[in-house]
């Protein structure tokens, strides 16, 4: 496969994100800068402009016509996708570095930073999705985590729970409506940041990457570890692929420690596991810096990662992937067949 | 116009040294579109370099039309209007943002690991890089810190012990040489390091097992393969394998392709893990009718 280059950011990439038709892909990085491009063949239809800090975070609501982003500058932003005009900005007194629209596209959840004072609180933000309607003002609910702050957090299956990582390792799951702690489970190593989390299609399962070189798949319900993939390096995202059972993981060195080590070295690559199995299967090289952020086409015909150096990489599958199969998978298929022949 | 129809690349030559020492104004051949037999363009384009040269672009292009039924929200999207940074772009991905990487070949397998084995020898270089590291330079002339060919006295000195045949170079090949001279006695010009040794007598042999060609090709286990040949050109290997995992496991499909057009060119060979599994496959498939050739199916015969 040809990767696509897009070399739309100057700055260290934070988070990448397909619309659900798969058709576009929105980048973010620390530059200030969000970009949007076709994902066929990775023309860029537009930026937004208006933030003033590096931005974390973006997602799109599941009829892309409205994006939400988190930066540094603490605000949350709405965006008009088509025309790249700016709707509407939340302040809030500290950074943000996550955002999610639920399965409905009825609310926003921000996860804003712990500092200067302030506690890590996820928030939820009531949203229309109409480019012409009046946003309201008002947070819908605010949850404050005193214990460790919440890195990434996200709503399940009919928004029923809001899921949330956290710095220490543990991911807590609060009642979507009321905002109420359910669980609290200590699930990676002990202060070993939670570094994404991304949903399965139907969104009763995630996983979730972390520091502590692991990925786990996790169900939303009551937070029962289904998965585990060890790597032999500190991962920074990990993505669920459709259509095919795998999981692609991201990491690499610290950015800070990148430069005393060979490219080789520094594990720079998409790793390829199978879901069900837990083996990995393939890497996928190509970056020169850490891969911050990877994403799966929601119609599993590619994925694209984003990297500290700046690139963003679009690879659309090809005939191997997809044939790929184990031997107890081929025999399955075969006996299948042939049932349904007889 | 009449010269221009007949242009070849050798009157282009001659052309090149007017045009570059008189101006930058001289017309440019139009583009010329030229169908291959296979199927492939070659485009033929002239422009000039910064430096007023004419420079002569061939590129040969395969034209692959593929057609993609998208839904109408994703169709309309592709209309949109571009704004911000992307405003003045024109259609089509602009080029200061828009790059096709190198190809990179991705396979997934369960074995992966083992297939990486080659990249794992990296380290062990580095570890003989390592023991070497402390070593010093010496000089066989002089025992100067320096390469022997670079010892001022090279021209004038014979090396040290030279008529000793020794010095510390065979010094340090001593139990080699005394294992060498135990194990294969045949191997009579072995006894200086160093010296050319047929790879016949290489290692005690005794010529019998020299490295064979190819690779790990020359392990594949060739009694239970099948040549299948007068297979259609749109064949797949996928298709292949389906029809022969009906008797066995199947454990290698290749099917020969053209390395332009990806046409299948008509033969393909299948490895069964069990040679009973072939003979019966061979026995079946042998004149059965796949698209719209017979196939003819036989024992692959060793390749010598």
């Amino acid at each position: 496969m040809r990767p696509i280059l897009l070399a739309g950011h100057e700055r260290a990439l934070t988070q990448i994100k397909y619309n659900p038709d798969g058709d576009l892909i929105f980048s973010v990085s620390k530059d200030q800068q969000i970009c949007v491009w076709f994902a066929h063949n990775g023309e860029r239809l537009g930026t937004y402009r208006g933030h003033q800090g590096a931005i974390w975070t973006i997602d799109v609501d599941p009829t892309s016509t409205i994006l939400a982003s988190g930066s540094a500058d603490n605000t949350i932003r709405l965006w008009d996708i088509k025309t790249g005009k700016c709707l509407k900005a939340w302040d809030f007194p500290t950074a943000v570095k996550r955002v999610e629209f639920n399965e409905d596209g009825t609310q926003l959840l921000g996860v804003t930073e712990k500092r200067m004072g302030h506690l890590g609180t996820i928030v939820v933000l009531d949203v229309k999705i109409d480019v012409e309607a009046e946003q309201s003002d008002e947070k819908a609910l605010t949850i404050v985590c005193d214990e460790s702050k919440a890195t990434v957090a996200g709503w399940s299956y009919l928004s029923k729970y809001i899921i949330a990582g956290h710095e220490d390792g543990s991911i807590s799951q609060y009642d979507g409506k009321t905002g109420d702690l359910i669980y609290n489970i200590p699930i990676h190593e002990l202060n070993q940041p939670i570094t994404d989390l991304q949903w399965s299609q139907d969104r009763s399962y995630f996983i979730t990457a972390s520091k502590d070189k692991t990925a786990k798949l996790i169900s939303a319900k009551d937070l029962e570890v289904l998965k585990n993939y060890p790597s032999d390096t500190p991962l920074n995202s990990a993505t669920i692929t459709p259509k095919k059972d795998f999981v692609i993981l991201g990491g690499g060195q610290a950015a800070m420690d990148v430069t005393t080590t060979a490219a080789r070295q520094g594990k720079f690559e998409a790793r390829f596991y199978h879901k069900i199995f837990e083996d990995e299967i393939g890497r996928v090289r190509g970056h020169f810096g850490p891969l911050n952020t990877v994403a799966a086409d929601p119609t599993g015909k590619g994925y694209a990662s984003g990297g500290e150096d700046g690139y963003v990489r679009v690879h659309a599958f090809d005939k191997g992937y997809y044939d790929f199969m184990y031997e107890v998978e081929r025999e399955r298929q075969n006996r299948l067949a042939a049932a349904a022949n007889a | 116009m009449a010269t221009q129809a007949k242009h070849d690349w050798a009157d282009d030559e001659e052309l090149e040294e007017p045009t570059t020492t008189t101006t930058t104004t001289t017309e440019l051949p139009p583009p010329q579109k030229i169908q291959n037999k296979d199927g492939t363009w070659t485009i033929i384009e002239y422009r000039l370099n910064d430096l007023g040269q004419k420079v002569k672009a061939t590129r040969r292009i395969r034209y692959v039309v593929r057609r993609e039924v998208v839904n109408p929200r994703v169709a309309e999207r592709k209309t949109w209007a571009k704004f911000g940074d992307s405003a003045n772009d024109g259609p089509g991905p602009a080029h200061d943002t828009t790059t096709v990487g190198e190809n990179i070949i991705f396979r997934p397998s369960v074995n992966w690991r083992r297939e990486a084995k080659d990249e794992a020898n990296d380290p062990n270089a580095q570890a003989m890089k390592d023991k070497l590291k402390d070593k010093k330079v010496k000089c066989r002339i002089c025992n100067g810190e320096h390469f022997t060919a670079r010892c001022p006295y090279k021209d004038t000195m014979a090396p040290i012990g030279e008529a000793a045949a020794g010095g510390d170079v065979a010094a340090g090949m001593g139990d080699d040489m005394a294992a060498a001279a135990a194990a294969s006695v045949g191997a009579a010009g072995a006894g200086k390091k160093g010296s050319y040794v047929p790879p016949a007598m290489r290692s005690g042999a005794g010529g019998a097992q020299g490295e064979r060609m190819g690779g790990k090709y020359g392990e594949r286990d060739d009694l239970a393969t099948l040549r299948v040949t007068n297979v259609s050109e749109m064949a797949e290997e996928q298709e292949l394998r389906d029809m022969f995992e009906r008797f066995g496991r199947v454990t290698r499909v290749f099917l020969a392709k053209d390395r332009d057009t990806g046409m299948a060119k008509g033969f393909a060979f299948i490895s069964f893990a069990d040679r009973d599994d072939a003979v019966k496959a061979c026995d079946k498939m042998d004149g059965f009718g796949f698209r719209h050739l017979i196939l003819r199916v036989e024992f692959a015969k060793k390749a010598t």
